[in-house]
């Protein structure tokens, strides 16, 4: 479903995503790890489209990336990590304005309009204007809007940060109902996180990224049976080289 | 260009949820209405003062088109010069601070579909206050009797000066995230263009001979003498296809500063 071979991202001396390569599966909910600036938000902006690799391909759902973006981009849900909305419009407006973004055939908008609403927990607010949500539904609205084409791929850029225990429990729930529900289909998700319970609670399998490289690939199962925690795993595989730590810049905004 | 609609018809809605519109249409109406008033008053003036002195001669010359509607069309032109750039500002520089761009950039649009949506709404905005302008020269028709074509042609040099300022406010905020920025930075560039003409003028009186070509090169680009022609009445093919190089200009411009976030 998601195909990457040698993402590199460099911005002159600095390199963001240094040669990743992984492949995700129909259906597999993948955790991105790491500290910040390890190249998450960089890996999962250029699968979205959003940033151009530097050297490397991407293939999304059969779409290349590079020489077919309007039909990759129309395959993934994406969520960035605040979530991108019109505070002034109203939560209906706004997935309706997204739904025809996304390509989303006319007669088709109001069903999926609603379906996104009803699925994120939205139908009571759906008349509000999203400025006057609180940070927990304002999420919700992000991830109503990543799922409103119904696409067979999602990316979540840190999708519970900045969240109260509680809001982070709900949309935990929602993303686990998100990616097991897709009209019969399964749908691929990539979210990253540096929460490690959360990608225990979602995931099925875990790429660490540090220091823009995959520093490990393996399914949760196989890391639990080893006994370890993920922590302490985590902390190991981002120990492993001690030098001067990574320029934060790797995640700064463009 | 399926998209084109989607968003231009939201950047249109937000401009009237916010006060800026409000606040935008309300100075151009004092304005307008004010420049208005002052010009008719003058003409009144001016014309009981020939009478009495019966200079026929002058009288015969005087008439609304020349002497009240150009002269208020060219004042609005300049008040259209800070008042667009209040529209314009946030066109693409809003997108950035609320990170909606990145929802943009990875929808299946092209930034082509983009930018014309957004230009679109902003024209849309300036032909409102075209529209609301036009009522007060309508004012004339039904006291006086100024040609009908010659009014016509001086609007829509209006609405074209204003095209164009709306397609330069537009480059302005697609080069940064800050509003304020991306107002002042419109302005400058519409003074300095509008100023373009008076320079060349102040170079042929210099007796800059060498610069010659120079002089008409920069009497080109200036969009004062485009739209003077227009106000006298004359609807030139030139003229019209320096309002439309100069829009496309400054969009293409615009394209290629969005798509240089990618590259960053």
């Amino acid at each position: 479903m998601i195909e990457a071979s040698g993402l590199s991202k460099r911005y002159g001396d600095l390199i963001a995503v240094d040669d990743v390569s992984f492949s995700v599966q129909p259906g597999e909910v993948v955790g991105f790890l790491g500290p910040n600036g390890a190249g998450k938000t960089t890996t999962m902006r250029i699968l979205t489209g959003f940033l151009p690799p530097t050297d490397g391909r991407a293939v999304i759902d059969g779409h290349d990336i590079f020489s077919d973006p309007l039909a990759a981009r129309r395959a993934i849900g994406y969520l960035p990590e605040s979530p991108p909305v019109y505070p002034e419009m109203s939560v209906e407006d706004y997935l309706v304005y997204v739904a025809k973004l996304k390509d989303v055939p006319r007669r088709q908008r109001r069903a999926a309009v609603d379906r996104a609403l009803e699925r994120c927990g939205l139908a009571d607010v759906r008349r509000r204007v999203i400025g006057a949500l609180s940070k927990g539904y304002r999420q919700r609205v992000g991830l109503a809007q990543a799922i409103v084409h119904d696409p067979p791929v999602m990316i979540l850029d840190e999708p519970t940060v900045g969240l109260d225990p509680i809001q982070i429990r709900e949309i935990r729930t929602l993303i686990r109902d998100l990616a097991g529900t897709r009209e019969g289909k399964a749908r691929t998700v990539i979210l990253s996180t540096h929460i490690l319970p959360e990608v225990e609670a979602i995931c099925q399998r875990v790429i660490i990224m540090h220091r823009g490289r995959k520093a490990l690939d393996a399914p949760l199962e196989e890391l639990q049976r080893g006994g370890a925690s993920l922590e302490e795993i985590f902390a190991r595989t981002t120990a492993r080289e001690v030098v001067a730590p990574p320029d934060v810049a790797g995640e700064a905004r463009p | 260009m399926k998209h084109v609609g989607a968003i231009a018809s939201r950047e249109l809605n937000s401009l009237f949820v916010s006060p800026v519109a409000y606040a935008v249409m309300t100075l151009f109406a004092v304005l307008a209405g004010f420049f208005f008033l002052s010009g008719v008053l003058q003409f009144q003036d001016y014309v009981i003062r020939l009478q009495s002195f019966q200079a026929m001669e002058q009288l015969e010359e005087l008439n609304l088109n020349d002497h009240v509607i150009a002269p208020f069309l060219h004042v609005m032109s300049v008040v259209l010069m800070f008042l667009v750039p209040g529209i314009t500002m946030g066109l693409f520089a809003s997108e950035k601070t609320n990170g909606t761009l990145e929802l943009l950039l990875t929808s299946p649009i092209t930034i082509w579909e983009l930018v014309i949506g957004k230009f679109l709404a902003a024209a849309a905005f300036v032909a409102i206050l075209v529209l609301l302008l036009a009522l007060f020269p309508a004012i004339l028709f039904t006291y006086g009797d100024p040609e009908i074509g010659k009014t016509a042609a001086g609007l829509l040099g209006l609405l074209l000066v204003g095209l164009v300022y709306a397609a330069i406010g537009a480059f302005a905020s697609s080069v940064t995230r800050n509003q304020v920025i991306a107002f002042v930075l419109s302005f400058v560039l519409l003074l300095v263009l509008w100023m373009l003409g008076f320079l060349a003028d102040l170079g042929a009186a210099g007796g800059a001979a060498t610069g010659e070509w120079i002089g008409d090169v920069l009497r080109w680009l200036s969009s004062a003498d485009h739209f003077e022609s227009m106000v006298m009445g004359l609807v030139d093919t030139k003229d019209l296809a320096y309002f439309g190089v100069m829009a496309i200009a400054f969009l293409v411009l615009a394209k290629t500063a969005i798509e240089s976030v990618r590259w960053r």
